[in-house]
Formats: structure tokens, C-alpha cells, sequence
């Protein structure tokens, strides 16, 4: 067996940090993330605030570690939601053709057409600040990335002649999709979904940076961010914290998912 | 029964299919002959419906006298597994990598004929052993890349015999194989055919293995049926020169490799290669590459005449 690429290791380690501490927030968090303690504002890293706390006196770990679960909350529940509703589309408009895919596709063009981060914002904003909408609107983008994947994926698996041999046994086009068509654009598919995630992450902590994603009290490491800009000077700390966890989950995501392109697609490797 | 009359397939480049007629009845083993392009498979599409959307039909096709030519795509799908099933050249390509071969074989009975799963498996086992695969438990279970070619094959052959379809059409079923299994897999049709009276259409362009598998014969050649005949009889002396140029080129093991002069001998050839379907010409479409060709051969189309439905006007002119 080939050796794993070092994209997809340092990828995989990140994720798992991330991941492992925004499941740990769940159950334990150093302090209460949302306890105010204005005494004890912008203290130093000691052992009991191990990074210190904030304009409020609030524990900057425990934090760190409740934002981590909401980012991860906001990017999977968009990743799937609009990865699922892509990929109907995607199959959908593969298993049909003609006119019904002339459509589906165009209208992702459409999609595409908006920067997503700025349609994002539209949407967040034409409906009212909240996570719900923040998770909606990142969703929405979603769709015609994933339509594009699933369809251009399944017009490749379509011509095979396995496809054919179903065809020849009486199936239906519903049977060859579900059975045929989804396992075989799954990596493609899964591949798409860890790059979207790592999308979805920079969107929500955008969108709560803009103060449309999170609301107090609930932390976000985007809302981290544009409340620790107006004390850049004073306390510079407060906003290298969340910035970093950014970068750590987003370079995460994105490497796992070239990674796994990598493991997965072979003939895309560059000779290194 | 099923009986296609003069079935045309027009796409915008030309016509795959020119004027094909072709009976097959319960039992009866029919070989398609022809070099690639020469109408072979889009016969056999033709015959399951699955002619690509961009072609026009003209002609019928009759099966049990019920005519199908206007028949939808679900009509079809009812068609397909039941009354009339196909296997492909490439077994591996044929198969879904990633789905076990048990459930690829279950899945049209459960299907068609609205089995259970435990159901289907039970046939699916009762299939494997008819077909000759080798502990059939073990390979119930198994993915495609885990077989040989042969298993691989012997697995489409029961996915097609999966719903007891009365025609069974094989298209090059032997062209990826070893020449050993090859000749089993030829073998394993002929005898299912005659075992479960099923109509056998056998496409190849490996004459032997036709000689060996089939009782009828119809040549191709760009898209007509040039001669049909018993397979012994036009094998033994054939009429159309199409015919006798690829009888011809076969390889005799038993011809010496260079002539009393010393000289190396060739294999004979027929000359050219087979034009693309828009360089077609009008009339015989193998005018330009015919040893006996006439002045009207290339803007006439022969008629098929004779017992052999030999289409050639040099023919034609001889017996008159």
C-alpha cells in the first residue's frame, strides 16, 4: 500500500484536534464560557484562565472550546444540508437530461454567478441575524457546488457499461442511480464535502464577525474576533486566540480534503 | 418470437443500420458475423430497445406478434430481464466495482419477479451452479475484482438469466477472455440455450467460435446484413465477397509459413478499412473495397436474393 500523503496526516491531525476539542465542550469546559467575572477582566494566562480572560473576564479557553462546537454545529449541518439538496440535484439532473439538466444547470451557473459569501450575507441579512440563518445561507451556497460535483461525476458513471448491463436487466433509472450512480460518485462526493467544510467554517466565522451568524451569549470565534478588534492595542491576544483557531480548523479541513482527493484519485497527484 | 423487419437506425451522421431483418424463435442459435462498426451491436440494441436517444427507427420489431416499435421506455423495462437479456464483452467493465456479484445477480428478481432478498439469494446460488461457477457460497459475497475473467463472465451469464428470458443476446462474450476459457464460455451458452430452449443471438467476430456456438448465421458489414444462411453452409461456401474476403483472412495453422519459392506468405486481407458512417457510400457499402465490384455498386443498394439473401449485385448478375 502506498504511503498516506503528508497533506492528508497533518490534515487529519488538525481535524482531530478540532474535532476532538469541540466534542470535549460538550461535556467539559474549563470554566463557564458565558460566566462574567468583570474583576477579573483581561487577566493573564495563570493556572486557573489558562489563556486568560477577556474585556468581560470571561475564560478565553472555555470559549475557544464552546465556539469550536458551534463552528463545527453550523459547518456540518450546512455541509449536509446543502451537499444533500446538491447532490439530488446533481443526480437528478444526470439521470434525466434534456432540458430538465439544461435547467438545473444554468441555475447553479446563477449560483455561482454571486460571490457566495457576499450572497451569504444578503441572505442573513433579508432574514434577520441569527445561527439558524447563518446555517441556511451557507447551506444555500452549498447547493450548486455540490450540484455540479454529483452531476458531472454521474454523467462519467452513466456511460459505463455496468450502467448498460443494468439497463439491459430491466432496471429503472431511480434503481440505477441509488444503487449504480451514488456509491460510485461517493468519494468525489466526500472528498467536495471536507473541502466545503472548511469553506463553511471561514463563512460562519465571517458572518458572525459581521455580527449575522452568532449571537450573544453564545461564542463563536468569528464574534471573538470583531469584539477583540476595538481592543487590538490594549489586549492583542484576544483576537490572535480565535484567529488561530480558524486557521487550525480551516487549513485542517482543507488539507484533509486534498488529501483525500489524493487517496482517492490517484492520476491527480503532481509528481513531487 | 421475436421478429425485426426492416429496421432502419438513422443518426444525423448516417445510418448505423440499414434495412435489417432478422427472426429468432425459441431455441434457435443465431450468430451476427461482422468487423467493428458493422452494425453488430446496434442489432442487438435494438432487439432490448436501448437504441441511444439521438437515432430515428424505421421498420418494426415484433416480439410474440405484439408491436414494439412505439413501446416507451417502461414498457421496455419490462421487456428487459424477462423475454429478452444481454451480456456484454468486457465482464469487468460490466460489473459495478464497488456492489457485491450476489446482489448485482438479486437485484432483477427482486425486481421484476418481486422476490425477497433470502429469496433471490436462493436462485441466485441455484444460478451460479448452472452457470458452472466454481463454491458458489463463497462467491455470492465476493466483489468483481476478486474473480477471474471466466467467474466474471459466468456471473453476467446469470445475471441475465436471472428472470428465464426466453432470447439471450451475447455480445462479443469471448473477446476479452482467454482462448481456453473462451471456449468454455461458448460452450456454457450453447448448452443453456438448448436447455432451457432459449433463443441464443451470439455476436462475434471470431468466426470459430461461431462455427462452434451457433446453426444460423447473418453476415454484417457496415450496417446491412450482406448474408444469412445456415452456419455450416455459408462458412463452407460462402457467396457474398465480403464473406469470402473474412473467411479468408483467417489464420490456417496448418499453412506453411512461405511458399515452395521460399517467399513469406501472407495472410490475405481485404483491402481498406471500413469508412466512418458519414463516408458511407449510397449503394453496397462494401463498394470501394470489393475484389468483384461493378459500375452500379456504388449508388445502388442490392436487394437481398436468393436462399442466402446474398445482397450483391456481382452475385446477383451471376446467377441470371
Amino acid at each position: 500500500m502506498r504511503p498516506l500523503p503528508v497533506n492528508f496526516i497533518i490534515g487529519a491531525v488538525l481535524v482531530a484536534l478540532v474535532v476532538g476539542v469541540a466534542a470535549l465542550s460538550l461535556i467539559w469546559t474549563p470554566h463557564d464560557p458565558t460566566n462574567l467575572n468583570i474583576r477579573g477582566k483581561f487577566g493573564d494566562p495563570s493556572a486557573v484562565n489558562w489563556l486568560g480572560t477577556d474585556q468581560l473576564g470571561r475564560d478565553i479557553v472555555s470559549q475557544l472550546m464552546a465556539a469550536a462546537r458551534n463552528s463545527m454545529t453550523v459547518a456540518l449541518v450546512a455541509v449536509l444540508l446543502g451537499g444533500s439538496i446538491g447532490v439530488a440535484l446533481g443526480l437528478l439532473a444526470s439521470a434525466i437530461g434534456g432540458w430538465v439538466e439544461d435547467i438545473v444547470m444554468r441555475l447553479a451557473d446563477l449560483g455561482f454567478a454571486f460571490p457566495a459569501l457576499l450572497f451569504a450575507i444578503m441572505l442573513a441579512a433579508v432574514f434577520g441575524p441569527s445561527l439558524t440563518n447563518a446555517v441556511l445561507a451557507i447551506a444555500f451556497i452549498n447547493i450548486p457546488i455540490f450540484a455540479r460535483v454529483a452531476r458531472a461525476s454521474a454523467n462519467q458513471i452513466w456511460t459505463r457499461e455496468y450502467v448498460l448491463a443494468a439497463r439491459a436487466a430491466g432496471m429503472n433509472k431511480l434503481a440505477i442511480t441509488r444503487d449504480h450512480i451514488l456509491p460510485n460518485i461517493a468519494a468525489a462526493v466526500i472528498v467536495q464535502a471536507t473541502i466545503e467544510f472548511a469553506v463553511a467554517i471561514l463563512a460562519e466565522a465571517a458572518l458572525s464577525y459581521l455580527g449575522l451568524g452568532a449571537q450573544p451569549p453564545a461564542s463563536s470565534w468569528g464574534r471573538m474576533l470583531s469584539e477583540a478588534q476595538t481592543l487590538m492595542y490594549l489586549a492583542p491576544e484576544l483576537a490572535i486566540y480565535p484567529g488561530l483557531c480558524i486557521v487550525i480548523a480551516v487549513l485542517g479541513f482543507g488539507l484533509l480534503g486534498d488529501g483525500l482527493r489524493d487517496i482517492t484519485d490517484p492520476r491527480l497527484v503532481r509528481a513531487r | 418470437m421475436f421478429e425485426m423487419r426492416n429496421m432502419t437506425v438513422r443518426f444525423v451522421i448516417g445510418e448505423a443500420l440499414r434495412d435489417a431483418s432478422l427472426r429468432v424463435a425459441p431455441g434457435d442459435r443465431v450468430g451476427i458475423v461482422g468487423e467493428s462498426g458493422s452494425g453488430k451491436s446496434m442489432l442487438a440494441a435494438c432487439l432490448m430497445g436501448m437504441v441511444p436517444d439521438a437515432a430515428t427507427l424505421s421498420g418494426t420489431l415484433t416480439i410474440d406478434a405484439i408491436d414494439m416499435t412505439q413501446a416507451s421506455e417502461t414498457t421496455w423495462q419490462t421487456i428487459r430481464a424477462r423475454r429478452a437479456a444481454m451480456i456484454f464483452q468486457e465482464p469487468m467493465s460490466a460489473l459495478n466495482p464497488l456492489r457485491r456479484v450476489g446482489d448485482t445477480v438479486a437485484e432483477p428478481m427482486r425486481v421484476h419477479l418481486g422476490l425477497s432478498k433470502a429469496q433471490a439469494m436462493a436462485r441466485v446460488m441455484a444460478l451460479f451452479e448452472e452457470v458452472g461457477m466454481p463454491d458458489p457460497v463463497a462467491r455470492l459475497r465476493m466483489f468483481p475484482h476478486e474473480l477471474s475473467g471466466g467467474q466474471r463472465q459466468r456471473v453476467l451469464i446469470a445475471l441475465a438469466l436471472a428472470c428465464d428470458p426466453e432470447l439471450l443476446i451475447a455480445d462479443e462474450p469471448t473477446t476479452a477472455l482467454d482462448a481456453n476459457v473462451a471456449l468454455k464460455i461458448t460452450d456454457l451458452l450453447v448448452h443453456l440455450s438448448k436447455s432451457r430452449n432459449m433463443a441464443l443471438v451470439f455476436i462475434s467476430h471470431d468466426l470459430a467460435a461461431v462455427a462452434r456456438a451457433t446453426t444460423d448465421v447473418a453476415v454484417m458489414y457496415g450496417g446491412d446484413i450482406v448474408e444469412r444462411g445456415p452456419t455450416a453452409e455459408v462458412l463452407a461456401a460462402p457467396e457474398h465477397p465480403y464473406t469470402q474476403g473474412l473467411l479468408a483472412a483467417r489464420p490456417d495453422p496448418r499453412a506453411m509459413p512461405r511458399d515452395a519459392d521460399g517467399v513469406r506468405r501472407r495472410l490475405p486481407t481485404i483491402p481498406g478499412t471500413v469508412p466512418p458512417l458519414y463516408a458511407m457510400a449510397q449503394g453496397c457499402r462494401f463498394s470501394g473495397r470489393c475484389s468483384s465490384e461493378r459500375s452500379e455498386c456504388a449508388k445502388v443498394k442490392p436487394k437481398p436474393a436468393g436462399p442466402r439473401d446474398v445482397a450483391c449485385h456481382a452475385v446477383l448478375r451471376e446467377a441470371t
